[in-house]
């Protein structure tokens, strides 16, 4: 098997980073230490309180060291939820 | 073709002997602060800092530099450390430049 | 495409730069290694609470202490023109570094080959596993 991220490009990922982070983004490239290339990406802020907010990230470059995640999205599971009326508890960021 | 290869990336993007003499900031791992200046250096980064400076953190929050500084002298540096690197001398706070443009 | 790409075709671009340690830089990339070491001009930088800003005129930052970058949108379409001008240039691909070598010689190094503990003993050709 090559890199299995190679099947994942042109589509949609989710990316947990290390400070617990959930950015949302097209795969665009990658390399040896997962540094990734998002397009069109944006952030998802959870909270308790109110819906999932959505942050306009844009074109990124995440360093493969700060990535606990990566998963393909399922675009029509994705577009079926209502983010507005979802809340949940944010994520730790990762204990070294 | 594969010399210059591996002369390209030989050449350090940084060229430090532009701050030999001057005082420059540091930043380390950790969270460490420091200005001095610079009197030497090599290519892992490792510096000789003359009269340095180290701004102390406040206890609470150890992200935070405060105004509270001390005395360090002499000093080298450890390269695998340094996080960044910057000339000391207009470097200036400032307010917040961010605020006109998303008003 | 290589994340060292997109960062290289950026050069000379305005970007966002955030640490581990959560300060940001905002400034123009002057320059970047295979170790994602940077340089950047024109520097904004911002405290981990966003509530602190320094200006600087230059600074270099460790690539490893690097959380992410955030660029501006219309470098990703240049970097695709410069990867097709540069395969052209080449013409045509060839092999891509020689693999992990092939099967290797076994003989004395194989398994079993150097002196294992019983009596019935025997030579081990090729380096495959015995069988009994």
């Amino acid at each position: 098997m090559a890199n299995a991220l190679e099947s994942y490009i042109d589509h949609t990922v989710s990316v947990i980073t290390n400070d617990g982070r959930q950015i949302v983004g097209t795969l665009k490239g990658f390399d040896q230490t997962i540094n990734l290339i998002l397009d069109e990406s944006h952030e998802r802020v959870y909270s308790n309180t109110q819906g999932v907010e959505q942050v306009v990230l844009g074109l990124y470059i995440i360093r493969g060291d700060n990535i606990a995640v990566v998963g393909e999205v399922d675009e029509d599971t994705d577009t079926a939820l209502d983010l507005s009326n979802i809340k949940a508890e944010p994520l730790n960021p990762v204990v070294h | 073709m594969a010399q210059q290869g591996e002369k390209k990336k030989k050449e350090s993007i940084l060229d430090l002997s532009r701050f030999i003499d001057k005082t420059i900031r540091v930043k380390f791992q950790g969270g460490r602060e420091v200005s001095g200046v610079l009197k030497g250096y090599d290519p892992l980064l490792n510096l000789v800092l003359d009269g340095a400076t180290e701004y102390l953190r406040d206890p609470d929050d150890p992200f935070k530099i405060t105004d509270d500084t001390r005395e360090l002298g002499l000093t080298v540096c450890r390269g695998t450390s340094v996080v960044l690197i910057c000339p000391s001398d207009n470097m200036e706070p400032i307010a917040n430049p961010f605020l006109q443009q998303d008003g | 495409m290589l994340p060292l790409s997109l960062l290289r075709t950026a050069q000379n671009h305005p970007m966002l730069v955030e640490l581990k340690n959560g300060e940001t830089y905002n400034g123009h990339l002057v320059a970047c290694d295979n170790w994602m070491n940077i340089n950047l001009r024109e520097v904004i930088c911002t405290s981990r609470d966003g509530d602190r800003f320094w200006r600087m005129p230059e600074c270099y930052i460790r690539g490893s202490t690097i959380k992410y970058l955030r660029i501006p949108d219309e470098v990703i379409d240049m970097v695709k023109e410069e990867v097709v001008a540069k395969s052209r240039g080449r013409g045509g691909g060839g092999g891509r570094g020689r693999g992990r070598g092939g099967g290797g010689r076994g003989g004395a190094f194989g398994r079993g080959g150097r002196g294992g503990k019983g009596d019935n003993r025997r030579p081990n050709r090729g380096g495959g596993p015995m069988r009994s």
